[in-house]
């Protein structure tokens, strides 16, 4: 500690403090405005959503504080601190302080702790799984379309909902849910990891395949008449930024007749094709003994079905068909063997094709 | 450990020397990249290992009962467990022949190492033979695939081993080791040792386990 | 000093044929070669993210033939930035460096560095080739089964197993440099430099190596098992047959969290040997700092499962808590940085000013990945664009800053000539300005519910603004590199020249020629601190 430093002009310490000052007062600006809204999520519609939101405005709370403190520090030094012409002596050449390096360990240890604290607490009623759920759904992703079987309290299967996506015109589609009542989703996946997103649930959970995945929440009363945006949100190949799905909330008396719509039409039509159900399809030479395949799907889906070899090369393929209509494939002679054909929007809907 | 460790240098340091040997004293250079290379083989046979007991935990029963009379340790395998063992006492005894400077002893106690080496190598092939005639391969569900696997890693690896005790054994004979020179010679016995460790391991948790 | 003899020439660089470089040993020639290669990739990379962004610029698939080349654009950007350019390009660097700063001639093993190195252009150019024998990897960067495993509509072709094989060579690569890194820092100091003179950046290097050497052989565990799946009948990660998806993430990310740490210390160590010569101070705290950096290495081999909070098979608790352990090493980093430049004489050189982008940025990246610690807030941000704004802003805005800054730092070191001030100051305003429009509004993007790896979105999901900046920002981040090729093609011709110690430098790199001759260094002054050069300068009173 032999040199010591220059006197500066107090001229800078007020620039300085100035500059800071005016960083500090943008900030606080553009929250107080209310610019700063989309910094945060969306207003939640589920109580775990809630919750979530919660811990999110405290982590940001201090990540802002944080920021400032910091930030201040370096604008502060890098205004203030800049050598002059007539810096030839050194600075004072400080090579730590216990006082402080302790501080800043201890302080950010108990921030730490903190959050740890909250955010397990959170992740408890959060995470939550009830014994006696009141609505049980079990969602099937698959490469890349979403289905939706809706349980009965014994977790047989009621009905199953095929259009994942709200269609506004029409009023059909969507995975309904009654408000203020706990709905608990089983998740499978017949191929590969998708992920269950609804970003106003603040919520997401993977779907992976062998292994069911399971999560709770109960729509705010407040939110009924609502259609919630979602999507699959891990990478599950071609189709994936298409595989949407939406969520109806629906007061409880309203889903029981949307419910009962659905088990009726369930009924009406032959029972879709449940997960992983293998249709054989024999031929004897180049002749199916079944000329057409039929897929029994309600009108409003489509299905894109193509026949592969072994090695996932194209034999026979045609553009999208409409649920409900039929469509003739015309293919080269095929050597003895075993094919799949499969529905490319639906991976679960697959089958053998065997050439003799 | 090493024969040849250098004092410290003194203050005349020459950048040059440094070169040709470590400037510090202790163990050598080759030597501790040895150690080091060791290290990263650990930790690849320890992902391998724990996709092992993942996949064995999550398949009952294991092995599968059509593989079951496979695991018998007291056949063919035991043998050639012996015989790697012994290789790993043959490398050994021809580093303390070197490190007294007696390069008959080394190179033939090296020469043995290799052949038992070689023997091993040929017995896992054979043993392929086998089970493949079985109808055993990669493809046979969670048991073969971990099976060939692991048994086919560390194959690969005595391969490598016995590619350096030949380079090390044609060294020998053209008379590159002494007594104060030999760090490559070190640097294989440890990969070769690691290789034996890694095979008793391995026979355990196979076959016991 | 008798070495002279040995040393005829001060420079070989003038006569060095493209032969020379071509079998060198001579870890500075490595180095460069190293830092070149990896800028190559950069571009390379930079303009997939640039197809990225232009597609993403608007709702509507405009101009990719279909989602399959979008998959492969963002699969590739990831893995060439990762692997081909931000690891090479540190390991580059601190080839450069490591030997210069501890006083040694050369690496440990000179050999194994070049065969390190030439690894690198073989397993990018593989990577590359991909895209001409059928369609690159398109499984996204972490590749994960059972997509990216064999069938129609997960990964069928080529393009993923010769993904498989570049990793496996570049992890090969990263291990034998890791070792050499490791004898050549424990074995090759010149007398005087203990372990606690040694330069920051040679810490950071030896904690990366160690993160190197235990991780890396993990990841190639997982490759080579996936390659068995895809290729031999293998059933690991086949969920279908017995197997796991989610072990495969385990070991992945058990290598890959460490690997975030492998991509951002030495970036730390640079501008730790930045911020202290341009503010005329020495680094505050070194000792805290050496342990902080430990201890995130340490502490990285416990936290890779908060990667996969939302797969439902993780024990969440643990991992929550020791991933927010790691802010308070960090945090400790973070201070001793800012009372590095305070009541310090700033001289605002363009190494500076990428330092202090660094710190800003980084600061931005360490704490919003603060939220993805708290468990139910990372259920809401996971997958989403906040985690592309979070790891841009710790691998670009903190990792790619530093390497200007090193680049900007070392660049008269390795070639006798200055880089021209003013077009680095343009390079760096176009830079954090691009940078900050690309990646600021993904937050935003993230919190309106834009899951990543998306090729398409609805043009009512009120994500088109956010969306626009970002590509502008894009553009511009790509225009800011004109003004850093051009500098660096006019000062290799008639930059300035640089001196021996052209910045005042600390340390014994800055004791030799610029560029230094083989073998380094004539003589080497008086070790008795970590700052050898400052002390040859001041004298020790100056302490
Ligand atoms: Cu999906
Ligand atoms: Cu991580």
């Amino acid at each position: 500690m032999s040199s010591t430093p220059r006197k500066r002009p107090a001229s800078d310490a007020l620039v300085a403090g100035a500059v800071v000052a005016i960083l500090v007062a943008l900030v606080v600006a553009v929250f107080l405005t209310g610019a700063g809204n989309s910094l945060y999520p969306p207003a939640a519609a589920t109580t775990q959503g809630r919750d979530i939101r919660g811990l999110y405005d405290i982590v940001f709370a201090l990540a802002i504080g944080i920021f400032l403190l910091v930030e201040g520090l370096i604008v502060w030094s890098v205004i203030r601190y800049r050598r002059r012409p007539g810096d030839i002596e050194l600075p004072a050449q400080t090579h730590g302080n216990n006082v402080a390096e302790i501080v800043w360990t201890v302080v950010p240890t108990a921030i730490v702790l903190f959050l740890f604290v909250i955010s397990w607490q959170s992740l408890s009623r959060v995470d939550a799984i009830s014994a006696k759920p009141d609505i049980r759904i079990h969602a099937i992703a698959g490469q890349f379309q979403w289905q939706f079987e809706y349980l009965d309290a014994n977790g047989t299967k009621v009905a199953t909902q095929l259009a994942p996506a709200y269609d506004t015109n029409t009023g059909a589609g969507g995975m309904a849910v009654p408000v203020g009542r706990s709905v608990q989703v089983t998740l499978d996946s017949p191929d590969v990891i998708h992920a269950f997103y609804v970003p106003r649930f603040l919520f997401k959970r993977d779907v992976v395949p062998g292994q069911t995945n399971r999560f709770e929440f109960t729509v705010e009363p407040s939110e009924a008449g609502q259609v919630f945006r979602g999507q699959c949100a891990e990478l599950c190949g071609i189709g994936h930024r298409a595989m949407l799905l939406s969520v109806i909330a629906l007061t409880p008396a309203d889903y029981d007749a949307w419910l009962q719509g659905l088990i009726e039409k369930s009924n009406a039509t032959p029972e879709p094709l449940p997960s992983g159900t293998v249709l054989n399809v024999t031929a004897e030479g180049v002749k199916f003994d079944t000329a057409a395949l039929e897929v029994p799907a309600p009108p409003g889906i489509t299905h894109d079905v193509d026949i592969r070899d072994g090695g996932g090369a194209v034999l026979a393929a045609k553009d999208t068909i409409d649920g409900g209509t039929s469509t003739n494939y015309s293919y080269e002679p095929m050597q003895a063997g075993t094919y799949t054909f499969f529905c490319s929007i639906h991976s679960n809907m697959t089958g053998t094709l065997t050439v003799k | 450990m090493t024969a040849d460790s250098h004092a410290l240098t003194t203050a005349e340091h020459t950048p040059i020397a440094g070169l040709a040997h470590d400037a510090r004293g202790g163990i050598s250079n080759p030597i501790l990249g040895m150690l080091l290379f060791l290290t990263s083989e650990v930790m690849f046979f320890a992902g391998l290992f724990a996709a092992y007991f993942n996949t064995r935990a999550a398949n009952k029963p294991w092995p599968p009962t059509e593989f079951e009379h496979i695991l018998n340790p007291f056949s063919l395998i035991l043998v050639a467990t012996v015989i790697l063992v012994a290789s790993s006492f043959t490398c050994q005894m021809a580093i303390w022949a070197i490190r007294r400077n007696d390069r008959r002893g080394f190179i033939r106690n090296i020469g043995v190492t290799f052949v038992l080496g070689v023997i091993f190598l040929l017995m896992q092939v054979y043993d392929y033979s086998l089970l493949f005639d079985e109808g055993m391969t990669l493809g046979s569900g969670q048991f073969g695939t971990t099976y060939y696997t692991l048994t086919g890693f560390h194959g690969a690896h005595v391969f490598g081993g016995v590619i350096m005790l030949g380079v090390v054994l044609y060294r020998g004979m053209s008379g590159q080791f002494s007594a104060r020179h030999h760090d490559a010679v070190e640097a294989a016995s440890l990969y070769w040792h690691f290789v034996d460790i890694v095979w008793i391991l391995l026979f355990s948790i196979l076959y016991f386990l | 000093m008798a070495t002279h003899a040995l040393n005829p020439a001060a420079s070989t660089y003038a006569r060095g044929g493209l032969y020379e470089w071509l079998a060198t040993t001579d870890h500075k020639k490595i180095g460069i070669m190293y830092v070149v290669n990896s800028m190559l990739f950069f571009l390379v990379g930079g303009v997939l993210a640039l197809v990225v962004r232009t597609e993403l610029a608007t709702p509507g698939i405009q101009f990719l033939a279909d989602e399959r080349v979008y998959n492969e654009m963002f699969t590739m950007h990831a893995t060439l930035m990762i692997f081909v350019f931000i690891i090479p390009m540190l390991a580059g660097l601190g080839n450069y460096a490591v030997p210069l700063q501890i006083g040694a001639p050369d690496m440990a093993f000179p050999r194994i560095n070049a065969l390190s190195f030439w690894m690198l252009p073989l397993a990018g150019i593989l990577l590359i080739s991909s895209f001409f024998t059928g369609g690159a990897a398109a499984a996204g960067w972490t590749s994960y089964p059972p997509l990216s495993g064999e069938g129609p509509l997960n990964s069928p072709g080529s393009g993923q197993d010769l993904w498989i094989v570049s990793l496996i060579l570049i992890g090969t690569s990263s291990i034998l440099g890791a070792i050499n890194f490791l004898v050549t820092i424990f074995k090759m100091r010149a007398p005087g430099m203990t372990l606690f003179r040694m330069p920051i950046m040679v810490w950071t290097i030896l904690v990366t190596s160690v993160l190197v050497l235990m991780a890396t052989p993990v990841i190639t565990s997982a490759l080579v098992m996936l390659f068995i799946d895809r290729n031999l009948g293998g059933h690991f990660f086949d969920p279908f047959a017995g197997g796991s998806a989610v072990l495969y993430q385990n070991i992945f990310w058990f290598y890959s969290h460490p690997a975030v740490y492998v991509m951002v210390l030495p970036a730390m160590g640079v501008i730790s040997e930045v911020l202290p010569v341009f503010s005329r101070k020495p680094l505050f705290g070194y000792r805290a700092f050496v342990f902080a950096t430990a201890g995130i290495g340490a502490l990285g081999f416990s936290v890779w499962a908060h990667h996969m909070f939302t797969t439902g098979a993780v024990f969440l608790p643990f991992f929550a808590l020791l991933t927010f352990m790691i802010a308070i090493p960090t945090g400790v980093k973070m201070f001793n940085w800012v009372f590095t430049l305070f009541r310090g004489q700033l001289t605002f050189s363009t190494p500076l000013i990428f330092a202090l982008g660094f710190l800003t940025m980084f600061l931005i990246g360490g704490i919003n990945g603060a939220f993805s610690a708290a468990v139910p807030v990372d259920f809401a941000l996971h997958d989403t664009y906040w985690v592309v704004a979070h790891l841009h802003y710790v691998l670009f805005g903190g990792s790619v800053f530093g390497v200007f800054a090193g680049i900007y730092y070392w660049f008269p070191k390795m070639t006798g000539r200055m880089l021209d001030e003013g077009l680095g100051k343009i390079q760096f305003v176009l830079m954090f300005v691009g940078f900050n429009l690309t990646f600021f509004p993904m937050h935003m993007l993230g919190l309106a519910g834009m899951p990543r790896r998306i090729a398409d979105y609805a043009g009512d999901a009120g994500w088109n603004e956010w969306n626009i900046a970002a590509t502008v920002g894009g553009f511009m981040i790509a225009a800011s590199m004109l003004p850093f090729l051009w500098n660096v093609f006019i000062s290799l011709r008639n930059g300035k020249v640089a001196g021996d110690d052209p910045w005042e430098g600390n340390t014994l790199e800055w004791a030799t020629s610029s560029p230094p001759p083989p073998y380094n260094f004539d003589s080497l002054p008086e070790i008795r601190s970590e700052r050898p050069l400052f002390d040859a300068r001041h004298g020790q009173t100056a302490h």
